[in-house]
């Protein structure tokens, strides 16, 4: 067949209105999938660039002793950028005062990512720079400037060598962890730092080499890096070098992969019920068409001309409104990114062409194949069988290509995989029950003698596989969406507990008992919340139940974070957040042995230690010991930003061991310079201030919060496409059964409410099974894909189930209203 | 032009052996004009589709243009339609997403013929349907898609014509008028027609009339404008 041929059969067809679902479900997958997939990848391009702000570059060196220039040298010719930074402690003295300070010496280049926030006053307004300090230069914290008393312009000394402070360092892109921020920060030039003579062998010092470049120079060097690495030396990125910041980070794009992947799937399945339409209405066509004289092979290539020129089509348009929407979606989010996007690629538009033809080709060929079978006999015999019994492998033909293509697009054999396997059980769960409700209602009233009612029965019994199939997939578009949905949820209020406003943002650390009372009134004073003050005794878990902990098999002290002196507090009340999951808080709480001290030991740790109720606990604390028997077991927050505690005791039982006080508070920007007056009045005390680093996080979470919000908005346009075209796929028969109930004489409002009844219970049991579906769906996604935990959700079952017969009832309303308003002799005559 | 010998038509109905058709013998003529008339479920439609080779015989051959359609591949068979046979149907059978015109066109275009477009615009302008090309089936009364049908069929200038029940759907008046526009144009072409129906006066306007019953296949003869053939199946109709 010549392309002239091809194109006038295609636009007979298409003015016959029989490629119309389907390409628009064809246009629709490639416009989603192209825009989906665009916008995830170049917002987590953005988002990935921003974070690395967190590194101040895209990679890092981390080591302990410095590395040989050649190093350097090799990845500058490589192509990348460079910077390092060397890190120790040392006294920073001016005038007759010294503080304890944690000095960088860095080089021209840092940060390679990001900016430096520098003001001229301690705790001033933020300036931000892309540099250091000059040579001669010091930069320091606000809070060491209010400690020693400094403005601009004076002399500090560090070591052996003099500088002139010239700015107040408010910010820093890659200050990250606590231990970082124990002391305040002074910056210096790394040229200067011979001259200080503070670092000498055997000094603490920890170096970190800074790398930027894009992602094939930073494998190729990292990969000639490898084998020169020693003990001690970690290449690392964002993921490494920030595990709070990557963890959502990686959620996120967990979510968008998801997302996009549920919306390849629920296209599919709009493709492959409209697919099935177009199957079915030329059915009679290719009879008529072979009854003249047409040959199977002028069949298939007629009907391959279409699929292939409607494919071309859908794919150029659906390309072309994909980065459209790209566009459109990123607009939208102005205002709440301040972030450079990169360019469109063509990989999503090539990801949206594969969809294409892959659904073609797994959803529309098998009918085509069937249809080039058809009979030429049914131009006389309409009653002959029109082929409907292999659906269940067209059905897995469509289900293994949608797997094969998630995969494809997801690079993750387990997520395609268990979505897979659930749209797969789910069909399968959803195609029984309908098939035994169907069955079952049928044998109910066939003895009865209800004429119309039979009938309509009858009828929904003959296409029982159709309906079935309708059923599924709409219990899959609901499952997809309702997951998106409940989980997206379950992400903005996991990471909105984290950031909530008025959060506490500032931690008190070394706070001596006789300075709780002034603390506390200076906190009155100027209407300070803070969290409530912890006493603090530093110590060691050494045994647990008499035996050593390191002997212990199955523990990884490493992991579980107890292999160091950690903090142990008391307290009478259970603290606010905290919740108790086994056990009993004092005084209730009883012990087997009768000398022994209660001590509550939070969850996960707990988990990972396999403590019990009654395990005892020996503490080795500044050389003493403390044995402590396992009195509860309590959950909590640690992202709550409140002073946190793995094991709590009862009061009067650590006091006699020197501590210290700890809290954290909030404090609003505009009242930073409080902070001064504060460590004027308690001088010993240590300030760490998190602020700047929640600043950045609530940045992030705002961004991915929109971007989801977005995405799924246009998954649940896929939902509605599903329902359309489950609709459209039974509205040929439909028209007809409703003529013949109408010619029997049932009233046209028996016929409404009739068809409301039918597509409520479609929605309904649709519903039922997506509630169930979303689920497993749920617990397995937050469980093995967002590393987060696995939480059962009711209210799915009440909601799901309403909006699937809501849905449904009006879509199906508002096709069929013609079935109630065409004369019964008109579609009967027509068909 | 067709010849039948002993064609039987059997089908399985669970376990049960259902003979449709039972040892059908016939021959037709190029040029001739014959009605076959039966009850419902004589075996009527069955017979037309073996003859036309839209389905395969249990045994027995079928002769058309000379050559066995029996041992013919589905494929060969629609190539031979294609050459020598046109259809017209009970329910018209147009293509609803085909214009009047493209509907005419459509087996011209099948068989590869050109000039299809000039060619159809003749015939429907024969059946009085010249204005009507670019409408739709669903825009067509009843009587006028029939016509479209009829114009399809000549159309190929067929030397067979099948027709089944080409008034079934149609009221009388209707009816009649297809009846002589069909009559008129075969007359003009000169095709062989086989005519399915179960109206006495439709079958009467043929040259030969067979009655279908039970599966078995008899030539009826017209005595002089007495109605005879009655004893046996006419009367039934």
């Amino acid at each position: 067949m010549n392309i002239v041929a091809a194109l006038r059969n295609f636009s007979r067809a298409w003015r016959g209105g029989e490629l119309g679902l389907l390409g628009f479900s064809l246009c629709l997958a490639v416009l989603i999938v192209t825009g989906i997939a665009g916008f995830s990848e170049r917002l987590s391009g953005a988002m990935t660039q921003q974070s690395h702000h967190f590194l101040a570059a895209d990679r890092v060196l981390k080591t302990a002793r410095s590395i040989p220039e050649s190093w350097l040298t090799e990845a500058q010719a490589q192509g990348l950028r460079t910077a390092s930074v060397v890190s120790f402690r040392s006294m920073v003295a001016a005038d007759e005062d010294m503080q304890l300070a944690s000095v960088r010496g860095v080089s021209e280049a840092y940060p390679l990512i990001g900016e430096l926030g520098v003001s001229d006053t301690a705790f001033g307004e933020v300036e931000l720079v892309n540099r250091g300090p000059q040579t001669g230069e010091i930069w320091l914290d606000s809070r060491l400037m209010a400690l020693l008393n400094l403005a601009l312009g004076d002399e500090v000394s560090l070591g052996e060598a003099n500088f002139r402070l010239s700015r107040a360092l408010l910010s820093e892109p890659d200050r990250g962890g606590m231990n970082d921020m124990l002391a305040p920060r002074a910056m210096i030039n790394i040229r200067d730092l011979a001259a200080t003579e503070v670092v000498q062998p055997g000094s603490l010092v920890r170096y970190r080499y800074l790398f930027a470049g894009n992602t094939e120079q930073l494998d190729a060097y990292g990969a000639w890096l490898a084998p020169h690495l020693i003990e001690g030396q970690r290449w690392e990125d964002l993921r490494d070098g920030q595990p709070a910041l990557a963890n959502t980070l990686k959620r996120a794009e967990g979510y968008l992969l998801l997302a996009a992947s549920l919306g390849v799937a629920l296209a599919g399945a709009a493709i492959a019920l409209a697919a099935r339409r177009y199957g079915d209405r030329n059915t009679d066509n290719v009879a008529v068409m072979k009854a003249l004289g047409a040959q199977r092979r002028q069949i298939l290539y007629r009907y391959l001309g279409q699929l292939l020129l409607l494919c071309s089509g859908a794919i150029a348009l659906g390309g072309l409104l994909g980065f459209g929407l790209q566009e459109i979606l990123f607009s939208s989010l102005q205002g709440l990114i301040d972030i450079e996007i990169p360019p469109p690629s063509w990989r999503p538009f090539m990801v949206g062409a594969i969809t294409a033809v892959v659904s073609t080709a797994v959803f529309a060929l098998p009918p085509l194949w069937r249809l080039s079978k058809v009979a030429p006999l049914r131009v006389l015999r309409r009653d002959l069988a029109d082929n409907s019994d292999d659906l269940l492998s067209s059905g897995l033909i469509g289900l293994l290509g949608v797997g094969l293509l998630m995969w494809w697009y997801s690079k993750d054999i387990q997520l395609s995989g268990a979505l897979l396997l659930a749209s797969l059980s789910l069909g399968l769960l959803a195609a029984g029950l309908v098939l035994l409700l169907i069955s079952l209602a049928r044998r109910a009233t066939a003895s009865r003698s209800q004429g119309a009612l039979r009938l309509a029965l009858a009828a929904i019994y003959r296409r029982r596989f159709g309906n079935a199939f309708q059923v599924a997939s709409f219990a899959l578009a609901l499952m997809a969406l309702t997951t998106l949905g409940v989980l997206r949820s379950t992400l903005l209020a996991d990471w909105q507990m984290q950031l909530s406003e008025g959060a506490p943002n500032h931690f008190l650390i070394n706070i001596q008992p006789n300075e709780i009372s002034p603390l506390n009134a200076f906190f009155a004073e100027h209407q300070i919340a803070d969290a409530g003050l912890y006493p603090m005794v530093r110590g060691r878990l050494t045994h647990i139940n008499e035996m050593l902990l390191k002997d212990i098999e199955g523990i990884d002290a490493e992991r579980g974070n107890v292999n160091r002196e950690i903090n142990l507090s008391w307290a009478s009340d259970l603290p606010e957040d905290n919740r108790l999951e086994a056990g009993a808080w004092w005084p209730e709480v009883s012990v087997n042995g009768a000398d022994n001290i209660a001590v509550s030991v939070e969850q996960e740790l707990a988990e990972q230690l396999h403590l019990k109720l009654g395990s005892v606990l020996n503490f080795n604390i500044g050389g003493q010991t403390l044995q402590a028997e396992v009195g509860s077991i309590r959950s909590l927050d640690w992202s709550s930003m409140r002073p946190n505690f793995y094991f709590m005791f009862p009061p009067g039982s650590l006091e006699k061991y020197a501590g210290s006080y700890i809290t954290s508070f909030y404090l609003a920007e505009g009242d930073k310079p409080l902070l001064t007056a504060l460590l004027r009045a308690f001088p010993t005390v240590t300030l760490i201030e998190i602020d700047a680093v929640i600043k950045q996080m609530n940045t992030v979470v705002a961004q991915v919060s929109a971007a989801i919000g977005l995405v799924l908005l246009l998954v649940v346009v896929c939902a509605l496409l599903v329902s359309v075209a489950n609709v459209q796929a039974s509205l040929d028969s439909r028209l007809h059964e409703n003529a013949i109930l109408r010619t029997l004489g049932a009233s046209r409002k028996l016929v409404a409410s009739g068809l409301l009844l039918e597509f409520s219970a479609v929605g309904l049991l649709a519903g039922l099974l997506a509630a169930l579906g979303s689920n497993i769906a749920l617990y397995g996604v937050q469980r093995w894909v967002l590393d987060m935990d696995g939480v059962w959700h009711g209210e799915v079952f009440l909601v799901v189930p309403l909006l699937g017969a809501v849905t449904m009832a009006a879509t199906g309303w508002f096709y069929c209203r013609t079935v109630l308003t065409t004369p019964p002799l008109l579609v009967l005559g027509r068909l | 032009m067709i010849r039948v010998q002993d064609l039987c038509k059997t089908v399985t109905s669970g376990a049960q052996e259902l003979a449709i058709l039972r040892g059908i013998n016939l021959e037709i003529k190029a040029g001739e004009s014959a009605a076959i008339i039966g009850v419902s479920g004589a075996g009527k439609s069955t017979l037309l589709g073996l003859l036309a080779g839209l389905d395969n015989a249990s045994s027995g051959a079928v002769f058309l243009h000379g050559q066995n359609i029996s041992v013919m591949t589905e494929d060969q068979r629609a190539s031979l339609r294609a050459k020598h046979v046109g259809f017209v149907f009970q329910s018209f059978q147009l293509l609803p997403g085909l214009t009047a015109l493209e509907n005419v066109m459509l087996p011209l275009e099948l068989s590869g013929r050109s000039g299809a477009a000039a060619k159809a615009k003749v015939f429907l302008d024969k059946v009085g349907l010249a204005e009507r090309g670019h409408h739709y089936p669903r825009q067509l009364s009843g009587g006028e898609q029939q016509r479209v049908a009829l114009a399809r069929a000549f159309a190929v200038e067929p030397d067979i014509l099948f027709a089944d029940e080409p008034t079934g759907n149609l009221d009388e008046h209707t009816g009649q008028r297809i009846i002589e526009l069909l009559f008129a144009l075969n007359s003009e072409s000169d095709t062989t027609l086989v005519l399915v129906t179960h109206e006495l006066p439709l079958a009467r306007r043929c040259e030969r009339q067979f009655v279908m019953h039970d599966g078995v296949l008899s030539e009826e003869f017209d005595n002089g404008g007495v109605a005879t053939p009655s004893d046996s199946a006419l009367g039934a109709l």
